[in-house]
């Protein structure tokens, strides 16, 4: 490099470095609050996508407490069919309640996997999964007159259990009955079985749109630009959480190097996902993979997602989903899905470019 | 050029230590810390108001200690590190013979401060107004910037200074650098720390183990990938003395900076325009302590084999490189602009 572009780019920067300086003591915004103000539009156009989903888990809980059920258009369906579904039998399948303290005593133990380099250098095999069925116990999730979610994920979950099982996998479940099993202790649970991933299953209800219906699936992340991580760091100062915590949480969420692990496989489940349900039902929208920083997976080790398989504030898909054979269908989806991330891991190609 | 009696300054704000090179050509590092006795017993037994740096910290459990950049922020209304900042500005100043009564008088003195990056994107006007009246003139800088600027790396360069508080990537693209060309990760010397600490306890729990011990274990043995040999360290376990293996935890602590910094690396390196890639990739500076760590340049660059290969320089004498780029600027601003930066 010539030595006078060397000068000639110092003699810039530096003005630039005193500009920056004359604007703090002008008491202009600065610079960077120039840059966090375009940012801030930014995020506002891409919040969306991390306040859609916390929507969803704060309707959630309301719909779940029964008072948002008749501000949904709701055709009365009969219930019957939603209440046949059988609650999952004792499983082979295990069930890590049983140890809980001995699996706590492993968690975070030193023999622990350290943390690989590249998950390119490391293709894992999977073998052991973590099913997930979201909500339970005193968390009913959404609900739709006699439709709950927390049934519907339970019984996904299980049929989706012994159909892994049937194809040679390890299957371990977070809950097996209609049990309140607190976020973090099913993250907790999933890491102390070293299972390879982890899937976590939903179902959507849509406050205002109850005529969509579509599949939808999840993986970690606090937003799709790390750029805005800063941001939402400074904004959410006032927010209970202090900026350490939450740069604790965002380095947390960097940390996971199968993130693109994650990716894949809500790559590949919502894609069997959509492609298995389109037929069975029409007009069923493929609303693609997304991220969002749903707390069970951001404290998975695993590459893990979280899928969110109909949407039951759509009342022709809220009919579906009492039926068995349509939650079979599902459960046979997620398999496809599954099996598909599994074997392109067999078969390690290059990945992360 | 400077006039004969001014001084200029160039000083390095860190999360944990803190540098300081002056035109005299004097240079001084001290640990980021400032402590005030805790009561008047603490104040006749240490015989003085404030202690800065090693002093600080050899004398703790007397002192309320403060590391005011902490997690590389400034923390808003904290009177405290306001007031640990400057003591702590007073105190490097003191070191190159700045001082009301001695050689060079406060009013003559410029100075450029680099700070962690982040604690310039949040709280620049704060700082700014935190530093008032300790020198004539002032110019705040980000840390890696500074570093860039006195490396003359200053286009397709990409510095990754890996302190206590922060880790610090930012990309020299030949402008001064915006929001997009950094990033900044908690994930760094402290977080290792902690890390180290928390295995300790969870394996070892009858030790008697501080933050300070496992540091500086850290400090002494840091790795990541296969060990070189096993690392044993004394702790009192029930109070006896006892050799303990800590291997194992020493590599799972310096690993957990692994995947963060290598995700951080890739990103910043995958927003490079495409044509300017390659020289960045095979320019990338590693700096601040946690780059001593054994194996971390090899690791980082097993990493950009990914993505067609490149090279990690590890800056052999990281102490000065950030004061002495802050020099570096302070020299070279033109003597019109110093006038408008009075501080
Ligand atoms: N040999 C070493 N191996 C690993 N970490 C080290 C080593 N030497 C120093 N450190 C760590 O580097 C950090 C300090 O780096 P430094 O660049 O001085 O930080 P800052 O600029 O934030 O003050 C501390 O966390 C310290 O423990
Ligand atoms: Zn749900």
């Amino acid at each position: 490099m010539k030595a006078e572009k060397i000068d000639r780019v110092r003699r810039r920067l530096l003005a630039e470095a005193v500009a920056d300086n004359l604007a703090t003591i002008q008491g202009l915004p600065p610079r960077a609050l120039r840059t966090q103000r375009r940012l801030l539009q930014t995020w506002l156009r891409r919040a969306p996508l991390v306040l859609v989903p916390l929507m969803f888990v704060a309707f959630m809980r309301v719909e779940g407490r029964g008072s948002r059920v008749e501000a949904i258009a709701i055709e009365t369906r009969p219930p019957a069919e939603a209440s046949i579904i059988e609650s999952p039998r004792s499983t082979n399948s295990q069930t890590l309640r049983s140890n809980r303290d001995t699996q706590r005593a492993a968690l975070g133990a030193l023999e622990t996997p350290l943390a690989p380099v590249t998950t390119a250098a490391f293709p894992l095999s999977v073998r052991r999964v973590v099913l997930d069925a979201g909500h339970g116990g005193s968390d009913p999730g959404a609900t739709r007159l006699a439709l709950i979610e927390k049934h519907v994920t339970l019984d996904i979950g299980d049929r989706l259990r012994r159909k892994l099982e049937a194809n040679g996998f390890e299957v371990v479940v977070t809950r097996s009955e209609d049990e309140t099993v607190p976020l973090r202790e099913r993250a907790r649970l999933a890491n102390a079985s070293r299972a390879d991933i982890f899937v976590s299953i939903h179902v959507n209800a849509l406050l205002k749109h109850t005529a969509a219906h579509g599949v939808e699936t999840y993986y970690l992340g606090p937003t799709n630009d790390p750029a805005l991580t800063n941001l939402a760091a400074t904004e959410n100062r006032g927010s209970g959480y202090s900026l350490a915590d939450m740069r604790k949480l965002l380095d947390g969420v960097y940390a996971d190097a199968r993130r693109d692990e994650s990716r894949e496989l809500a790559g590949a489940v919502q894609k069997h996902l959509h492609d298995g349900l389109s037929t069975a039902a029409p007009g069923l929208e493929n609303w693609g993979v997304k991220r969002a920083p749903f707390v069970v997976l951001v404290a998975t080790d695993m590459p893990a997602v979280l899928a969110e398989v109909g949407c039951i504030s759509n009342e022709r898909e809220a009919a579906m989903l009492t039926r068995p054979e349509y939650r079979q269908r599902i459960a046979d989806a997620l398999y496809a899905g599954i099996s598909s991330y599994a074997s392109a891991n067999d078969a390690p190609q290059k990945k992360g470019t | 050029m400077p006039k004969p009696e001014i001084l200029h300054v160039g000083i390095d704000l860190g999360t944990s230590r803190s540098a300081i090179s002056a035109s005299n050509g004097e240079r001084f590092v001290v640990d980021s810390f400032v402590g005030w006795p805790v009561d008047m017993v603490a104040k006749k037994v240490l015989k003085r108001n404030v202690l800065i740096g090693h002093d600080a910290v050899a004398n703790r459990t007397m002192l309320d200690l403060h590391r005011p950049l902490e997690r590389g922020l400034l923390k808003e209304g904290s009177e405290k590190d306001v007031e640990a900042v400057r003591e702590l500005l007073r105190h490097l100043l003191g070191l190159v013979g700045v001082s009301t009564n001695g050689k060079v008088a406060p009013g003559s003195v410029r100075a450029v401060v680099g700070v962690p990056a982040a604690a310039l994107r949040t709280n620049k006007q704060y700082l700014r107004n935190t530093m008032k009246g300790i020198v004539d003139s002032l110019m705040i800088v980000s840390e890696p910037f500074a570093v860039a600027y006195g490396l003359d790396a200053l286009l397709h360069t990409l510095i990754i200074d890996i302190g206590a508080g922060t880790s610090d990537f930012c990309v020299m693209k030949g402008r001064y650098p915006t929001e997009e060309d950094q990033r900044t990760l908690t994930i760094a010397g402290d977080s290792i720390d902690t890390h180290l600490l928390q295995l300790m306890e969870e394996r070892f729990p009858q030790a008697n183990v501080t933050v300070f011990m496992v540091r500086d274990w850290k400090e002494k043995n840091s790795f990541v990938g296969e060990p070189k040999q096993r690392v044993t360290v004394t702790a009192p376990v029930k109070g006896v003395p006892t050799e303990l293996d800590i291997t194992n935890e020493i590599r799972a602590a310096c690993e957990t900076l692994l995947a963060p910094t290598i995700e951080t690396m890739l990103d910043l390196l995958s927003r490079v325009e495409p044509e300017f890639q390659e020289r960045v990739r095979n320019n990338i500076i590693l700096s601040g302590g946690g780059g001593l760590i054994r194996g971390l340049p090899q690791a980082l660059e097993d990493a950009l084999k990914q993505v067609g290969g490149g090279r990690v320089t590890y800056m052999e004498d990281p102490v000065f490189v950030g004061s002495d780029g802050g020099l570096a600027l302070a020299n070279d601003a033109p003597e019109s602009d110093w006038e408008k930066l009075s501080a």
